[in-house]
């Protein structure tokens, strides 16, 4: 067999050198300038190879090579890059030198865009299903149509809910889309007349921005100047796996551990043993749920040692009187060693390393603030900052700035878009509500099961996978089988998909036009391009392209909200980032780095009523209107769990690795065949469980397991180690796939088909971590 | 003529393993499958490996980025009955994939476990891709663009960037590095002239705690590793 393979081998070796048209000479000439450029196309033959390798085979061929500056999609950091395309083909993806956010350098996740790119599971065409049944194990019977049949299917659709004024009841999931087709997407949303944009952001992300809005005004996720700090307190935060922006603390945390004089100190705090946790200086496991009230702790001992930063706290703090008397009323170490599993003597070592070291940051992450009551732990955390006093100085908490692209024109409005968007959001039966709040992604299942406050008639859904990424996903299965019309806009047929009874072929970020910027994490504003590496695959387009077509279609004022922004998706960018950078150099550098970061704005930065960091929140009391004052100081509540913990012994988290590719798909080998880089294996994950519990329920390293909850059981295969409190399972998220492809299907567990529905109160995040389990042997 | 090395400093290293993908990028190293991650026979030229350490709650887990550690006294060159491995003058462990005969004698004899066996069929496998995928006018020619099924294949240190920079009279260490320390975000590897005390590896040598792995088998390894 393999001496027959080789023959053909080498006859393609002799077909392409009978192509060659370029001297050795003209070669060594033109590869001197492709060096210095970017983005040029040249054509170059390949000398043969010398030294060791003489021997072996050789290749010739005509070679056309280029760099195209663009940026990724792997995760929502959007990392600068430029890709080496041969013969139209993509084979490398390297850093742009020129971004300033990571310093030029990428993490793992933009080298896998390769095998976004050319997944052989992509949708080739446009697909339409046959069989009118929807359920996970249904087959959908996909037959193809071209795309004008499949928009004009979609428009038809749209007209028909428009003529009956009946607008809102189009919902709009978004998942992670570049900033322009979002762009694009909301306006579209709003031109038409619907308040139902369903953004997976208010999965995780929503209680951390609360809890920030609660202190200083801002609805953000926290940015840290991680570059210039000494001391870091990471509250459930794995900075070097999951927080944005990921490229940027990858290159920061070298910075700080070796790159300047003084090494920072790193302190985990967290049930698990996280990569981020064996790189820091101390692992502090911690009783799950407990992070706010530790905090609560470390400001009882950095106030009354007099420990905090007085001149900031007298300055540029209101409400800390209240505070101080409540943290030194309820929050006594011991006490809180009782709550949290830390012992007091740790907490009150930690509390004066924080406060003593400057610049220090208290860091929350979703271990910590998915929880309910997320967004006051949140808050508690935040706090630290300020008594530290490390609000907007170097190396402290800072405020992102964005690039100022070009202000499109107001939508047209007509009375159907009008009376579509005063009607209340799928989530309104949600209690508190933060005023900024975005739509409680994980409610809108419900109300799709329910029909309430109205059913919703037509969904379409932008690269979202709610299916997986949700918490108790099997509720997403039923609402979307339950949905009369639902279009897919996505590269692949992912779980959301299978439900579609249309699917439009998206292409990825490598094949559109697109523009940009980082996450809160640089704080100066950076703006990246996305523009084609490679010709568009099979019959895919962008989502931005989707977007104008169906506008154009539905005519009126929808279109007439598109007219003049561009026209078409490469118009589009153009016309929105000529204003911050000349075209043409954009497009050559596909980067555009904003001024020099300003600290010290303390004038500015704080959009509280009282112009000042705030302990007693006063947007939460114009909120609560003076009915609860207890509630606009932070606090810690025990978290109510779901399952009795009789039956349900153990504690279930959830944790994304490095490698899960954020775009709601990871059929991926290059990401799956090193998942789990802590326990050395891929293709899967584990059911992780400390070595102690596992003995005492006679459960070995690599048996099966179940995992029941109140909601659901999975079955995998145990991981029995000790970095894991001894109360808590974990399990990783991004696997458990059963659609997407050859990679990813059947690949281990999906933990969130058997979490339970809880939300943040104030915010409408989803609560990841409070569900009970019990695990026994399979 | 210099003595090619590598240093990891573990303190910076995050265990993102940007190096094992970037290295199958550039090498053109084909991915494996669940079957064969379990068996342990996926190829890997550069791999993150965790060794653990102590109990609850006061454990460690060590993340060791492993490429081939291009021992200076190399048991894989010594076990091979067909002369396919060898040391270069410059220190590095080659392969000759036309001479393996596929014995697998080195890989039993590599106390690293860092070489692979090919057993990969060419057509079958979407992997193989007929274009150069790195940068040659900086790296300099392709070594493989098709493999060889049936032999032995392992870390180069990226010999073509070297062999290709130094012809261009570039600083090796400094404008060329393997694909590895050039895609690190952490900055966590270097590569340079072992034997040159000016460059920056040496130094990082002479100022820094640094171990090699197996020091007591006698191998010599060029890749050493700082403390964290």
């Amino acid at each position: 067999m393999p001496a027959r393979k080789d023959r053909k081998t080498s006859k393609q070796a002799k077909e392409k050198s009978e192509s060659l048209v370029v001297s050795r000479r003209a070669f060594l000439g033109v590869t001197a300038a492709a060096g210095a450029a970017i983005a040029a196309s040249h054509v170059i033959k390949r000398p043969g190879i010398v030294s060791a390798l003489s021997q072996q085979e050789t290749t010739e061929g005509v070679i056309t090579e280029k760099w195209v500056v663009t940026s990724c999609l792997n995760c929502p950091t959007r990392c600068a890059t430029k890709v080496r395309v041969v013969n139209g083909k993509a084979v490398r993806i390297a850093e742009n030198p020129l971004s300033k956010v990571s310093e030029g350098k990428l993490c793992p996740r933009s080298h896998v865009g390769l095998q976004v790119l050319y997944d052989p599971d992509r949708v080739k065409s446009p697909l339409k299903r046959t069989n009118p049944q929807k359920g996970k194990d249904v087959d959908p019977g996909w037959v193809p149509l071209s795309w004008d049949e499949a928009l004009g299917e979609v428009t038809r659709r749209l007209k028909a809910l428009r003529d009956r004024d009946e607008a809102h009841k189009l919902a709009v999931f978004c998942g992670l889309n570049s900033i322009s087709n979002d762009d694009l997407i909301r306006r579209f949303a709003d031109a038409y007349g619907t308040p139902n944009v369903v953004a997976a952001d208010s999965l995780e992300n929503e209680a951390e921005k609360s809890g920030q809005w609660m202190a200083d005004g801002n609805y953000v996720h926290s940015a840290y100047d991680l570059g210039q700090t000494n001391y870091i307190l990471a509250f459930g935060a794995s900075v070097v796996e999951s927080q944005k922006p990921l490229a940027r603390n990858l290159r920061m945390w070298g910075k700080i551990r070796r790159e300047r004089p003084n090494r920072a100190k790193v302190v985990v705090i967290d049930p698990r043993y996280s990569v981020t946790a064996a790189k820091a200086d101390l692992w502090i496991p911690i009783k799950p749920g407990t992070d706010g009230a530790l905090a609560l702790a470390m400001a009882n001992v950095i106030i009354s040692e007099g420990l905090y930063d007085a001149n900031f706290v007298s300055n540029w703090t209101s409400g800390f009187e209240q505070y101080k008397d409540m943290v030194l009323s309820q929050y006594a170490p011991e006490r809180v060693a009782e709550i949290t599993g830390v012992p007091a003597e740790v907490i009150k070592r930690i509390a004066t390393e924080f406060a003593q070291t400057k610049p220090a940051i208290a860091w929350r992450g979703r271990g910590a603030t998915c929880w309910p009551d997320g967004s006051y732990a949140s808050f508690a955390i935040f706090c630290l900052n300020a008594l530290a006093g490390s609000i907007d100085i170097p190396g402290g908490v800072i405020y992102q700035e964005y690039p100022k692209y070009k202000e499109m024109p107001v939508v047209v409005e007509d009375g159907v878009a009008e009376a579509g968007k005063a009607k209340p959001s799928l989530d309104s039966d949600r209690d508190g509500r933060a005023p900024m709040a975005g739509i409680s992604a994980n409610r809108v299942a419900d109300s799709i099961l329910k029909g309430s406050p109205y059913p919703v008639e037509v969904a379409i859904g932008c690269n979202s996978n709610f299916n997986m990424s949700a918490p108790s996903s099997s509720r997403w299965d039923e609402a979307m089988a339950k949905l009369p019309f639902y279009v897919h806009v996505g590269p692949a047929i992912t779980e959301m998909a299978v439900f579609a009874d249309l699917v439009l072929p998206a292409c990825t970020f490598l094949e559109e036009w697109g523009y940009d910027h980082c996450p809160p994490g640089s704080g100066f504003a950076e703006m990246k391009i996305k523009q084609p590496a490679v010709e568009r695959l099979y019959d895919s387009r962008p989502i931005a392209d989707v977007v104008f077509g169906l506008a154009q279609r539905l005519g009126g004022t929808v279109a007439h909200s598109f007219d003049g922004i561009g026209d078409n998706t490469e118009g589009f960018v153009k016309y929105r980032t000529s204003a911050v950078m000349p075209w043409a150099e954009f497009r050559d550098q596909g980067v555009w780095v904003g001024t020099k970061y300003e600290f010290y704005k303390y004038d500015r930065v704080f959009k509280t009523p009282s112009k000042k960091f705030e302990f007693y929140s006063g947007n939460m009391d114009a909120v609560l209107k003076g009915s609860d004052s207890a509630g606009c100081l932070p606090c810690y509540k025990e978290a109510k769990f779901l399952g009795d913990e009789k039956t349900y012994p153990l504690m279930l988290a959830t944790y994304a690795p490095l490698l899960d590719i954020e775009n709601g798909n990871q059929n991926y080998p290059w990401a799956q065949e090193i998942y789990m880089v802590l326990h050395g294996q891929g293709w899967s994950n584990f059911i992780e469980m400390n070595s102690e519990t596992a003995h005492g329920l006679g459960i070995k390293d690599g048996d099966m397991v179940w995992v029941e909850s109140p909601f659901g059981k999975v079955k995998g295969k145990a991981r029995v180690f000790q970095g894991i409190h001894p109360e808590v399972v974990a399990i990783a998220n991004g696997q458990g796939h059963w659609a997407c492809g050859r990679w990813a299907k059947g690949m281990g567990v999906s933990p969130n088909s058997i979490l339970g529905v809880d939300y943040d109160r104030l915010s409408g995040q989803s609560a990841f971590f409070n569900t009970r389990v019990k695990v026994y042997k399979a | 003529m210099a003595r090619w090395g590598m240093v990891i400093d573990l303190d910076k290293c995050t265990g993102c393993q940007a190096c094992t993908i970037a290295c199958k990028e550039e090498n053109n190293v084909p991915y494996g499958s669940p079957y064969e991650n379990i068996r342990r026979l996926a190829p890997y030229w550069n791999k993150v490996i965790a060794a653990s350490e102590g109990e609850y709650p006061s454990l460690n887990i060590e993340m060791i980025p492993m490429p081939c550690m291009h021992c200076d006294n190399p048991p894989c060159v010594q076990v091979c009955p067909a002369k396919a491995t060898y040391l270069r003058e410059d220190g590095i462990v080659v392969q000759n994939f036309r001479r393996c005969i596929g014995c697998k004698y080195c890989i039993a004899a590599c106390p690293y476990g860092v070489r692979n066996h090919n057993y990969k069929e060419q057509e079958e496998h979407p992997y193989n891709r007929p274009d150069l995928p790195p940068d040659r006018s900086v790296m300099g020619p392709w070594p493989f663009p098709h493999r060889t099924h049936g032999v032995v294949e392992k870390c180069t240190f990226c010999f073509h960037r070297i062999d290709q920079g130094l012809k261009e009279g570039k600083r090796i260490g400094i404008d060329v590095v393997p694909a590895c320390v050039e895609a690190c975000p952490t900055e966590a590897r270097f590569f340079g002239d072992l034997k040159e005390p000016n460059s920056h590896v040496s130094r990082l040598l002479a100022t820094r705690g640094s171990f090699v792995l197996r020091e007591e088998m006698g191998t010599r390894p060029k890749v050493h590793y700082l403390h964290k």
